[in-house]
């Protein structure tokens, strides 16, 4: 009896799930995306561009603009999160074939345009510290940083806030705080030398030498 | 029956005529006196050089003559020519009438048909005679030579001129190598001669006895390099000299070359396995491949079985 119960109910799982199958080419683009992510903020080099060169192939095959703009904004928001310049013309290029506000309104926000930045455009998450931003109030943008709660979004937050405004000790440790809960290797490197810079130009040579053992620890590894 | 003396003189004399007559009708008939003639006409821009009674020749036969000559209203020179009926078939539709007026010789009127069976001539048609003159040609090609001529004899008459003028290029030129010569003749050495001026030929023979004195003092360099170049055979050659220490060194370098060369070979040897591995890493390669997209389909069957599998969603970070 126990065994034809189970077997309806699996069945009857079955049968809500959808049966509208997923394009491979999504489903691997998505995947080779994540991939990317993941291996560019845990500092593996060698993998990284192949990730996103086959994310790219995928999403090529697909002929589907939007996708690849995201993918191009999620490869410069992860170059922001690491305090790393990037070259925006491939997204220019697309932006010139699809316009859209929103895509716009983040490029602007990661390239420190805040001015240019239409507040309604932007993902609700970075709004407040785009505020901060325009009123260069750094407490409410540590607060509102930490109100973010995912963590790569935090990341990239504190990384237009201290690649474009002034830096503040808080907003770094913080930054440093997220990359190593998450083991993001080149975000925590990059943090790291900045707050060690910091420490250097108020003097602090003791703390300057802490995070200087961070990071040849990080180095060893 | 006899005859009388007046009937027999009269037999004679009428018999004499009609033999008179019969050799005149011979004669005229042989001449074609009785032959039926065809008059064609031509034409040519000048009359020069046609004169009435002139040859046609054909084949450099006669076939006929100039009748008359005439001028029309334009002054175009009309000339009829007279062919009896014998000869009128070489004179063709296409025939062609050449006034030729050889170097030596009379001028005739030669006709040229290339085709003796087109059509005939039609006596009313008016064809141009076209002329070849030998003489003007002639003149033609000496007149340039005459002109040469004429040059030369000018030249020859300027050269003679220049020649026989006292103040002329050679006697000018004559003048000075007697000077030269007189001149020659008076130095005391050559160098004078070619200088012409003693100071120089002085400052010369000091020069030269300066030239000894150098070639002197480059003899002892020399031999001084003599001794230097012994000296260093010695370094070089001699028995602690640096040629047997660089021999040592090189048979140093062959033995350990020799050596180097069973390296050389083990490591031929491993990149030969290497490159015969490297052509199994594209079967395992492959086989990775297959299992890996075995491992996707047999993922993407449960997906579809299970049905839990949601579109993903593309968004930025």
């Amino acid at each position: 009896m126990k065994k034809l119960l189970s077997l309806a109910l699996a069945l009857l799982i079955c049968a809500c799930g959808t049966v509208t199958p997923v394009p491979a080419w999504k489903e691997n683009a998505y995947r080779h995306l994540d991939d990317y992510k993941t291996s560019f903020l845990t500092g593996r080099e060698e993998s990284t561009e192949p990730h996103f060169v086959k994310a790219r192939r995928e999403m090529a095959a697909g002929n589907d603009l939007s996708i690849l703009t995201i993918a191009y904004l999620t490869k410069y928001s992860l170059h922001t999160a690491s305090l790393e310049s990037f070259d925006s013309s491939e997204f220019a290029k697309l932006y010139g074939l699809e316009p859209n506000a929103v895509d716009m309104a983040y490029c602007h926000f990661l390239k420190g345009n805040f001015s240019a930045v239409d507040a309604r455009a932007l993902p609700s998450r970075y709004t407040g510290v785009l505020k901060a931003a325009l009123s260069k109030d750094l407490t409410a943008a540590a607060r509102e940083i930490a109100a973010i709660d995912d963590p790569l979004s935090r990341l990239i937050a504190c990384g237009v806030w201290v690649r474009y405004l002034p830096s503040d000790e808080t907003i770094l440790q913080m930054a440093i705080a997220t990359a190593s809960a998450n083991g993001w290797r080149r975000p925590l490197w990059a943090y790291l030398t900045k707050l060690q810079t910091y420490y250097f130009e108020q003097n602090d040579v003791i703390k300057a030498n802490t995070i200087k053992a961070r990071l040849d620890l990080l180095k060893k590894d | 029956m006899t005859l009388s003396r007046e009937l027999k003189v009269g037999l004679f004399i009428g018999c004499t005529a009609v033999t008179i007559i019969l050799a005149l009708f011979f004669l005229a008939a042989g001449k074609g006196f009785f032959e039926k003639m065809h008059v064609f006409t031509l034409s040519s821009k000048s009359g020069d050089g046609f004169t009435e009674g002139m040859p046609v020749v054909f084949s450099g036969f006669n076939i006929g003559k100039v009748q008359a000559l005439e001028l029309d209203d334009k002054g175009i020179v009309l000339i009829k020519i007279k062919i009896p009926d014998r000869h009128v078939k070489w004179i063709r539709s296409d025939s062609k009438f050449v006034l030729y007026r050889p170097l030596i010789g009379a001028a005739r009127i030669d006709v040229n048909t290339s085709n003796l069976n087109s059509s005939p001539l039609d006596t009313n048609q008016i064809t141009e005679v076209t002329v070849v003159n030998d003489i003007n040609d002639a003149i033609a090609k000496v007149e340039p030579v005459l002109e040469q001529v004429t040059q030369i004899a000018e030249n020859i008459e300027h050269l003679t001129r220049n020649l026989s003028d006292p103040k002329g290029d050679l006697n000018r030129a004559l003048s000075n190598a007697e000077k030269i010569t007189s001149n020659l003749a008076s130095k005391k050495s050559l160098v004078e001669m070619a200088v012409s001026d003693e100071e120089s030929v002085k400052a010369l023979n000091d020069s030269l006895k300066k030239l000894k004195d150098i070639t002197t003092s480059v003899d002892r360099i020399l031999k001084k390099v003599d001794k230097m170049a012994d000296k260093t055979d010695h370094e070089i050659y001699g028995k602690n000299g640096a040629l047997p220490q660089i021999n040592v060194i090189l048979r140093d370098i062959v033995g350990k070359l020799q050596k180097l060369d069973k390296t050389v070979d083990n490591i031929n040897k491993i990149s030969t396995d290497t490159s015969e591995g490297m052509k199994d890493f594209h079967i395992l390669r492959s086989d990775i491949d297959d299992a890996v997209n075995a491992l996707g389909d047999v993922v993407k069957k449960l997906d579809a079985i299970i049905g839990s599998k949601k579109s993903p969603e593309f968004k930025v970070p």
